[in-house]
């Protein structure tokens, strides 16, 4: 493998130059001949839906996977990676949406390893010096000394970058960088790119659903669909609803109207809830509210305020450390989840995969997940299998569950397909409680707009919506009632016709609502 | 890799017929008899005799099919035994402690009624066996159950419970049978006393009854996990037990269940080997010969990959293959345990070639598709 090839590049130049890159898997052309170019400095955004081809295409840049035809040029040569190594050899760095870091091991220990001159002695000094001043360049402020399980989401990202810097990389291919992120960080992060494309990088950010992050950074995107370019343009020339369009492949309705439903008896009352973490810190401190018959009560906040266990405490997954919680005017704090479930509740996790459903289950056997215990399609101990299968071919249709049959594994289907079966199976017992949690995240714009409308139908139909989200406008647009968490707190619980955004966001930071009226 | 004008490829399979499962698993048993055949040439013995040896001896001979039968039933009962915890995503290695815990419970059912004493008793069948069967289930179900209760209550790992009490059983069965110990046999060595004849199992062709007992298992077990709720919750919670959780499966209870199944089939097969085959009757001295035996219990439940019904030709063959070899190194003067060396190769070809479960090799024209790398200019 040749190296260098990107040394002493200018800005302009092409780094990367992608032809005809195509990559079938069995039954699906998951690249057909993409062509893209990626110059030195720029910012040059992959817009696509989930299923479009990002991650073959970005596997492929990175080496993981071997295009079946095309070719990539590096530096005007044509290359070909062998494994991600090569990859990484050739200057280009990946920042995965699943961080691949070692959480026990310190920041500066992540970055060096698998670094070729840290060999077998650790120049640790040295090293830090150097990161330090890659972090002081590009504006990243974080403790190279402390454990990365200690860090958030954002700061994770954040060693994966140094560490792709650190490698050298000259082409930085960022998978969805803005997804775990809050506002603020957001927008530092947004900042530390557009300096390191005035240092000649290449920056390639790979984005599903958030299209003005798009707008406001990238030089270019190119828009992918169903495999292929649909869109090659200049920023400038874009705007939101055409980039949608050309991913989605047709018009997109942003602002979803807040329904009006006559409220009924109240469905839930919570009062002074908390609950321990996993790792056994009090991360929920006594949080009190209550939903009626036709509400969506929206909590709003960054992950790891204890929406997590809030959400696992009203499903029946987690015990409270005190505090009641009513259904119906059942007291319920102490019902198992089998129990809630018969009686009514209806939890959808964020973890689709490890905890929403199980992979090597066919889609028949996923549905069951929520059926088995039901007298309609379980007698005496025998499964009605021939039944659910019935359930999951209407359900499966209702909900565009695109799957070639109901025997088709949960682990074939595509984050959106996989949530869309989830919602099926749990809306349709027709729960008195919807528990929703991230219901979007990570899908794209399709997806999303079919999982909030869902929602609303499930609030139409009287039923009480617990919705937990990170994305603000989701929140804003679809709750009657915002309830910022923050550090296990409610920092005020707002109408939702009421809610102004930067105040919302300001709440989720951590300012309740009586500091700022002062 | 090229072939002439073809190039064979690697391919993912995305499905696995229950044929192309079959015809897999037998091209594995003729290469591991064809690796097997090197050893025996190394010793100078023609392969294709000692393998006549080995099969007729173990499938045609009225000696030796009879011995075969009886530990295609003992397997069977183990592998049962462990594929319930495994379905579970469970680890079962203590069938031999609770087979062991089953041979007690027998001996002690007719310790109780006083059969011990040869001739003392007129011990009625009718009563006894069932009774017997019971209590040998039972014993299985409780030393396998500490297992599980542990593990669903406080997640300690159930392969080192299960490991540690194979060695409380093993003892406490020298315990019983040796000078002083309860069942100790009147005037002999290290061995248990006689099973009474008059409440020997009952023979069918000379089958002890247990063979319906070992297949019937079987076939439940298979209705089980295919149609009943229980065997559904055990599935999920052996694919994803987080996930099962969330459906509202308890993951105490479902631990602590499959082990009691699991111990009460092999407490079946310790009451099966010690109380049911003709010639034996007693807890003898080499009882832990057997116990080692119940190992394979593992091997044949992971080349079934979990299903009851694949067992059963699975144990058949390993039965076979341990009566025969045993008997073709006798036979032909070979100074080495050929049993065991030829369950071990068998094992690692079943097993290297459940790859082709997921792979299939495809052949393709040769500059169709070429992986070549470097840098090209």
């Amino acid at each position: 493998m040749q190296k260098g090839l990107l040394e002493g590049i200018k800005r302009g130049e092409t780094a990367l130059e992608a032809r005809g890159i195509t990559k079938r898997f069995p039954g699906v052309v998951a690249n057909d001949h993409i062509d893209f170019e990626i110059r030195a400095g720029e910012i040059h955004a992959i817009l696509g839906e989930n299923g479009a081809g990002k991650t073959t295409l970005m596997n492929i840049l990175f080496g993981l996977l071997q295009p079946d035809e095309g070719e990539i040029c590096i530096g005007g040569k044509s290359v070909k990676f062998r494994s991600p190594l090569d990859a990484i050899d050739l200057g280009i760095g990946m920042v995965h949406q699943n961080r691949k870091l070692v959480p026990a091991h310190t920041v500066i220990e992540n970055i060096i390893l698998g670094h070729p001159r840290a060999g077998r002695i650790l120049n640790l000094k040295r090293a830090g010096e150097e990161i330090q001043e890659l972090c002081e360049r590009y504006g990243f402020k974080i403790d190279l000394g402390a454990k990365v399980w200690q860090l958030s989401e954002g700061e994770k990202q954040v060693v994966e970058i140094l560490k792709a810097l650190y490698r050298g990389a000259k082409i930085l291919i960022l998978d969805e960088p803005t997804s775990a992120l809050a506002p603020p960080e957001t927008k530092k992060l947004l900042a530390s790119i557009e300096t390191m494309a005035g240092d000649e990088l290449a920056v390639v950010p790979f984005i599903t659903h958030k299209l003005p992050v798009v707008l406001a950074i990238s030089d270019r995107v190119t828009v992918l669909r169903r495999g292929k370019v649909t869109a090659r343009l200049e920023t400038e020339h874009a705007t939101e609803k055409s980039l949608a369009k050309q991913m989605v492949g047709r018009e997109v309705i942003f602002r979803i109207e807040r329904t009006k439903v006559e409220k009924g008896k109240p469905i839930l009352q919570v009062e002074d809830l908390s609950a321990l973490s996993d790792k056994g810190f009090l991360a929920l401190k006594g949080v009190s509210f209550s939903i009626r018959e036709g509400e969506i009560f929206g909590i709003a906040g960054i992950s790891g305020n204890g929406q997590h266990e809030l959400a696992e405490v009203l499903a029946g997954l987690r015990k409270p450390e005190g505090g009641k919680v009513i259904l119906e005017g059942k007291d319920i704090t102490h019902s198992s989840s089998l129990e809630r479930w018969q009686m009514g509740v209806g939890y959808i996790p964020a973890e689709r995969v490890e905890v929403g459903s199980i992979a090597d289950f066919s889609l028949v056997e996923n549905v069951t997940m929520n059926f088995y215990f039901d007298d309609n399609f379980s007698r005496r101990g025998i499964v009605d299998y021939r039944k659910i299968r019935k359930l999951t071919k209407e359900i499966v249709s209702e909900y565009s569950v695109a799957a070639p049959s109901p025997d088709t594994k949960a682990k074939n289907l595509s984050g959106g397909n996989l949530q869309r079966l989830i919602l099926a199976r749990v809306l349709s017992r027709r729960p008195r409680l919807v528990i929703a949690n991230l219901p979007t995240q990570g899908l794209d714009v399709g997806a999303t707009e079919f999982v909030q409308n869902k929602l609303i139908e499930a609030k139409k139909e009287k039923a009480g919506v617990l919705l937990i989200s990170e994305d603000l406008d989701e929140v804003l647009s679809l709750s009657d009632w915002v309830a910022p968490l923050y550090e296990g707190k409610f920092m005020g619980i707002i109408p939702g016709e009421e809610t102004r955004r930067e105040s919302v966001g300001a709440m989720m930071a951590g300012t309740s609502l009586m500091e700022q009226e002062i | 890799m090229r072939v002439g004008n073809y190039e064979l490829k690697l391919e993912k399979r995305l499905t696995l017929t229950n044929w192309e499962a079959a015809i897999i698993s037998i091209l594995a048993i003729i290469f591991a008899l064809a690796l097997f055949s090197f050893i025996f040439t190394l010793a100078k013995i023609n392969p294709l005799l000692a393998y006549q040896e080995i099969f007729s001896y173990a499938f045609a001979n009225p000696y030796g099919l009879p011995l075969t039968i009886n530990r295609f039933i003992f397997l069977l009962l183990c592998t049962s035994a462990f594929i319930i915890p495994f379905r579970a995503g469970l680890w079962n290695i203590g069938m031999t402690g609770q087979l062991y815990a089953g041979a007690l419970g027998t001996f002690a059912v007719l310790f109780a009624f006083g059969g011990n004493v040869p001739g003392s008793a007129d011990l009625s069948p009718e009563i006894l066996i069932p009774l017997m069967l019971v209590v040998a289930a039972l014993g299985g179900a409780v030393l396998a159950a500490i297992a599980g209760f542990l593990k669903g209550k406080f997640n300690v790992n159930e392969i080192v419970v299960t490991m540690m009490l194979n060695f409380i059983a093993f003892w406490l069965v020298a315990q019983m049978i040796k000078e002083g110990g309860p069942f100790k046999a009147p005037g002999g060595e290290g061995q248990s006393f006689v099973v009474s004849p008059s409440v020997y199992a009952p023979l069918i062709m000379n089958v002890p009854f247990t063979i319906f007992l070992a297949l019937g298992a079987a076939v439940l077990l298979s209705f089980l996990f295919a149609r009943t709720k229980i065997g559904y919750q055990i599935k999920a919670h052996g694919h994803n037990p987080a996930a099962a959780r969330y459906a509202g499966i308890s993951t105490f209870k479902i631990p602590l269940l499959v082990f009691i199944m699991g111990g009460a089939l092999a407490g079946l097969a310790g009451y099966h080997y010690f109380a049911a085959v003709p010639g034996v009757y007693k807890i003898s001295s080499n009882y832990g010969y057997f116990g080692d035996l119940a190992f394979y219990g593992i091997i044949c439940g992971l080349i079934s990959l979990g299903d009851p019904l694949v067992a059963i030709p699975v144990t058949l063959l390993f039965g076979g293959l341990s009566v025969g070899g045993r008997f073709v190194q006798g036979k032909l003067h070979m100074g080495f345990g050929v049993d065991y060396a030829l369950l071990g190769v068998l094992m690692i070809a079943l097993v290297a070639f459940q790859f082709f479960y997921r792979y299939k090799i495809v052949r393709v024209s040769a500059g169709e598709e070429r992986l070549d790398v470097g840098v090209h200019s």
